[in-house]
């Protein structure tokens, strides 16, 4: 039997107590702060880390910008593109988040209008030359993008069209001797490449793709629209324009391709951008919208496939003036950072001209501005360039309004639904137009 | 003796901190989906529960949370007995059966669900390969590209992964059933049929009224199976309760109409489980 | 029983049929992630890789920084589990051997709050760790994951210091200790095998929650392995090889530590349902 002596310490103060202080110490353990940094760290986030092509790209450009800058050390974070808004809007919410990041075009108005981007005008205002200067080196409607009222909240980096890549060998063994060169033609072309590759057996190759899953939808299905010469929302963003005759026929035409022609793979409706790449690089697919990065990302995916010389480019199929939609990838700043001066140097370096030019040489893309595009070698005397440079006057922008995202979805759910046969195309083209006026509406 | 107060020290931290993290939340919530709390211009205002009645959006989720729960949880009790009467049976090599029969369990949800994503993909996918491969089917199905069979796959999925605590619950009960009652039925001329129906039912009806009020709760706020397979889709045909309130808040920025949604599920929950605890706090008693 | 040949068999069939269906994820995770990245989505599926490698394995350790994340897991998991029993035996305790006025209805309020689905929280907690500037730390994720595992290891310890007789507490005190020395020197010693289990569990629910990651967290520095998994797919290439090896790694240690305790789960929970 255990024997209790009064000496025993007054254990109600003590066990509690170092209860308490293990606890305390565990949490406090568990979230500690980073140690103090003697230089400034900066983080930066993008969707292009997590793709290897263009991880390598940025990585090379960090370190250069690092070795230029001693006293800046760059973090790099990556993100899926699919929950990129997500994830920065949450941490910009509380505000938190990286220091510099970057967006594509679709919540830009959005993030401008909720404040979770940095106003850079001060900023470019102190460059040599100021505001004007600056301003007159980028293509007019990029800058549109990224600016609000006047100010400017975002620096441009690269801006390309989206065009028709097509596999020639695979055309050529459907006996196609050219890109289609308009819609009738399109559906024909997807026909002829949906086949058996063996001669009998199951279809294991088809014509093209779509994406419908979240991650990059928006710059498939508009070429669609544009290229029968529809449009998502009024020039003026007023309201739905999916009531038109033109909308009704690219909506059908879409939805038909894959259930009535069948020229699309089973699983289209999870197909996303990285997806439609893989189709192409695995030659299950003979043709698919696509643009500038395509190249370097396919070849990286299946070597064996020799992208750059069997992937060929083709305007989108369409005599519209707008018959494709342009992608920018622009730079922005939390407007929360502890580091501003340090984080506009990055900005400024990773969208000077000399950086310009190392994104056209190792991810094909074409700069937002001008000069770079007008006078950079390698640009003016590759084919490929040419071509899309000419292009981007036959392509716009999806519309800036910050109920993009919301718009883009209510829109993309009922593309879904009409694929997947749940709703007949008539009812869900016409739910897509009731659920947008609606979220204007709010 | 001071116990009153002894037991303030004992129960009481628990509590505060009870309190604490799941009190004050719960309260926030409900404040705030009465829109008093976290909001430009703070005014008591039931418009958010209005929206709630109307729109089309909750009814999916409400009727898509209905279905689900229902078949998993059917689901999950038939196997979780199916299983349980068979590893309960005399046979070697039990205890292995045993590990592998919890497995599915210990995997966390998440994870769980992007493996059977994997499995129902398309094209590189188990499921349609083995399909296809065994001619049952001579095209790929589209399981997660169609809102039917999405529903389907991820009943199949959540089945796999929660039936086996069903499972140890009632092998737990069934191995508390005295054998002395088999052994006096099988002296009156009882067959298998007879055991099964008026001794092992009985005896395991509590442990399985249990075992489903408990299926039921949990399933009912399950977020991260359906979040990773589906992510709510095609469309919204997989969007349950849970997935809504989640995008409300962090995709569309409505935060006093998320916070309703969550407050109506848990109301939801409390109801079905107030049969439970009020037969708990009787026992206490 | 009378245990026929015949029956025997069915409930072999039944097993075995039972068995591929567990077991069948974790053959095509596994396999998957021996696979090169190619061959991982080709079509028609192969069900053994052709050529096993472990790179899908090295990029996940070198390159995604896996064991970042294994290490976070571990210390919210380990917090959590720690907070948890911490304040649970002591509250066990006080529900096990005191009779108190309100004493059933706590208990009950302690039930139902298991009853309050992690999505009703996530917002206020979102806003509240914003304001506190426990936003993306490990600190306010364990807080947020004490929800999960208070109220469900109060019940199992309670249930634990059930099984020992009162009368080792008045023995105790008889002898002159107090309250609190008995519950450390004579009650916690004897139920440790279901404290290390209660503390398990309790681990092991921190380590499978999403939810409260996904909302909490946003850093990949203090991410948990379940977020990093997540965050995994939907990156710009799947990779399915390096998911499915991510999934591998992450299920292994839950899968580990139920298979042991899985006694134990099943005394904690039918233990004190089924009072004889």
């Amino acid at each position: 039997m255990m024997r209790f002596h009064r000496p025993f310490p007054a254990a109600t103060g003590t066990f509690p107590r170092l209860c308490a202080a293990l606890t305390l110490g565990f949490s406090l353990f568990a979230g500690a702060p980073a140690a103090a940094q003697s230089k400034v760290t900066l983080v930066y986030s993008d969707w292009h880390l997590s793709e290897p092509v263009w991880n390598r790209s940025l990585q090379e450009a960090m370190a250069d910008f690092q070795k230029a800058n001693p006293d800046i050390k760059v973090e790099l974070e990556p993100v899926a593109l699919g929950q990129r808004d997500v994830r920065y809007s949450t941490a910009l919410r509380a505000k938190r988040g990286p220091d510099v990041f970057t967006l594509d075009v679709n919540p830009i108005q959005q993030f401008i209008q909720r404040g979770w981007v940095m106003d850079l005008t001060p900023f470019i205002q102190k460059e040599s030359g100021g505001l004007e200067q600056w301003k007159s080196d980028f293509y007019p409607r990029a800058l549109d993008v990224v600016s609000s009222k006047g100010k400017v909240y975002g620096v441009p980096k690269t801006l390309v069209p989206m065009m028709l890549f097509y596999n020639t060998k695979m055309f050529a063994d459907a006996g196609l001797a050219k890109p289609p060169a308009n819609w009738d033609e399109f559906r024909d072309a997807a026909r002829a490449l949906t086949k058996s590759r063996s001669g009998s057996g199951p279809v294991d190759q088809w014509g093209t793709t779509i994406v419908l899953a979240p991650a990059g939808f928006d710059l498939r299905f508009s070429v669609f629209l544009r290229g029968f010469g529809a449009d998502l929302l009024k020039p003026d963003y007023s309201a739905s324009a999916l009531d038109t005759p033109e909308a009704k026929k690219a909506f059908n035409f879409i939805v038909d391709l894959i259930r009535k022609d069948g020229v699309m793979p089973p699983g289209v409706a999870q197909v996303d951008a990285n997806g439609a790449r893989q189709l192409l690089a695995t030659q299950r697919i003979g043709m698919a919208f696509e643009s500038a990065w395509a190249h370097p990302i396919i070849a990286d995916i299946n070597p064996q496939l020799d992208a750059w010389n069997t992937l060929k480019l083709a305007p989108v199929p369409s005599d519209q003036p707008i018959r494709s939609t342009l992608h920018l990838k622009s730079l922005f700043i939390n407007p929360n950072t502890d580091h501003p001066e340090q984080a506009w140097k990055l900005v400024k370096f990773l969208t000077d001209r000399a950086q310009m030019q190392r994104w056209f040489d190792d991810n094909n893309l074409l700069s937002a501005r001008k000069s770079v595009n007008a006078e950079y070698k390698a640009i003016r005397e590759n084919d490929n360039a040419a071509l899309m440079a000419s292009e981007l006057e036959r392509a716009a922008f999806m519309p800036l309004t910050p109920k993009w995202p919301e718009i883009n979805e209510a829109f993309r759910q009922n593309l879904q639904a009409a694929v997947a046969g749940s709703k007949s195309t008539d009812q869900a083209l016409r739910d897509a137009h009731a659920q947008i006026n609606q979220i204007i509406a709010r | 003796m001071g116990e009153s107060r002894s037991v303030l020290y004992f129960v009481g931290p628990a509590f505060l901190l009870l309190i604490l993290v799941l009190g004050f939340p719960a309260m926030a919530a409900v404040l705030q989906s009465f829109e008093l709390l976290w909001v430009p211009e703070a005014g008591f205002s039931l418009a958010n529960y209005q929206r709630l009645v109307t729109d089309p959006g909750f009814h999916k989720a409400f009727a898509n949370t209905a279905v689900y729960v229902s078949c998993v949880v059917a689901f999950h009790m038939s196997l979780g007995l199916g299983a349980a009467l068979l590893l309960n049976a005399d046979i070697p090599g039990k205890w292995l059966f045993r590990v592998a029969a919890i497995l599915p369990w210990t995997i966390p949800d998440v994870i769980g669900g992007i493996v059977w994503r994997f499995m129902f993909d398309t094209l590189p996918g188990f499921v349609n390969g083995a399909l296809l491969r065994m001619a049952l089917v001579d095209q790929p199905l589209e399981w997660l590209g169609h809102p039917k069979l999405a529903m389907f796959s991820l009943i199949v999925a959540e089945g796999w992964r929660g039936y086996p605590f069903i499972m140890l619950i009632l092998l737990a009960g069934l191995q508390a059933i005295p054998q002395h009652l088999y052994e006096a039925a099988a002296v009156d001329g009882a067959n298998r049929w007879h055991c099964f129906r008026y001794i092992t039912l009985p005896s395991l009806k509590k442990m399985f009224m249990i075992a489903l009020v408990l299926d039921v709760i949990w399933e009912c706020r399950l977020f991260g199976m359906v979040y990773s397979m589906t992510g709510g889709g095609p469309g919204n045909a997989t969007e349950v309760i849970s997935i809504m309130t989640y995008r409300q808040y962090f995709e569309y920025y409505n935060n006093g109409y998320a916070a309703a949604i969550a407050v109506a599920l848990a109301l939801l929950m409390l109801a079905v489980s107030t049969p439970y605890l009020r037969m708990s706090m009787r026992e206490e008693r | 029983m009378v245990t026929n040949p015949r029956f025997r068999i069915l409930t072999f069939i039944g097993l075995g049929a039972l068995m591929v269906y567990n077991l069948l994820p974790f053959y095509w995770m596994t396999m998957s992630s021996f696979k090169t990245t190619l061959e991982v989505i080709s079509f028609p599926v192969t069900f053994m890789p052709d050529a096993p490698t472990l790179d899908a394995y090295r990029s996940i350790w070198m390159q995604e920084g896996f064991p970042v994340y294994f290490w976070n897991s571990i210390v919210t998991s380990g917090s959590t589990a720690i907070l948890s029993s911490v304040f649970g035996v002591f509250a066990a305790y006080g529900f096990s051997r005191f009779a108190f006025r309100g004493k059933a209805l706590l208990m009950t309020v302690m039930l139902g709050s298991q009853m309050l689905p992690g999505i009703l929280l996530v917002g206020p907690y979102f806003e509240i760790m914003s304001i506190i500037e426990l936003y993306n730390t490990r600190s306010g994720l364990v807080l947020a994951l004490t929800t999960i595992t208070l109220p469900f290891s109060v019940w199992m310890l309670k249930g634990y210091i059930d099984t020992l007789p009162v009368e080792i507490d008045q023995a105790a005190m008889i002898d002159g200790a107090s309250r609190l020395q008995t519950l450390l020197m004579v009650i916690l010693p004897n139920i440790l095998p279901g404290l290390v289990a209660t503390m398990t569990f309790a681990f092991l629910l921190a380590w499978g929650d999403v939810l409260w990651a996904l909302c909490l967290i946003s850093e990949p520095a203090v991410q948990p392995m379940t977020l990093g998994v997540l965050r995994l797919v939907g990156q710009f290439r799947v990779e399915w090889a390096q998911i499915m090896a991510a999934t591998v790694i992450a299920s292994s240690i839950p899968a580990f530590f139920y298979v042991i305790l899985q006694r134990y789960l099943v005394q904690g929970f039918a233990g004190s349902a089924v009072k004889d």
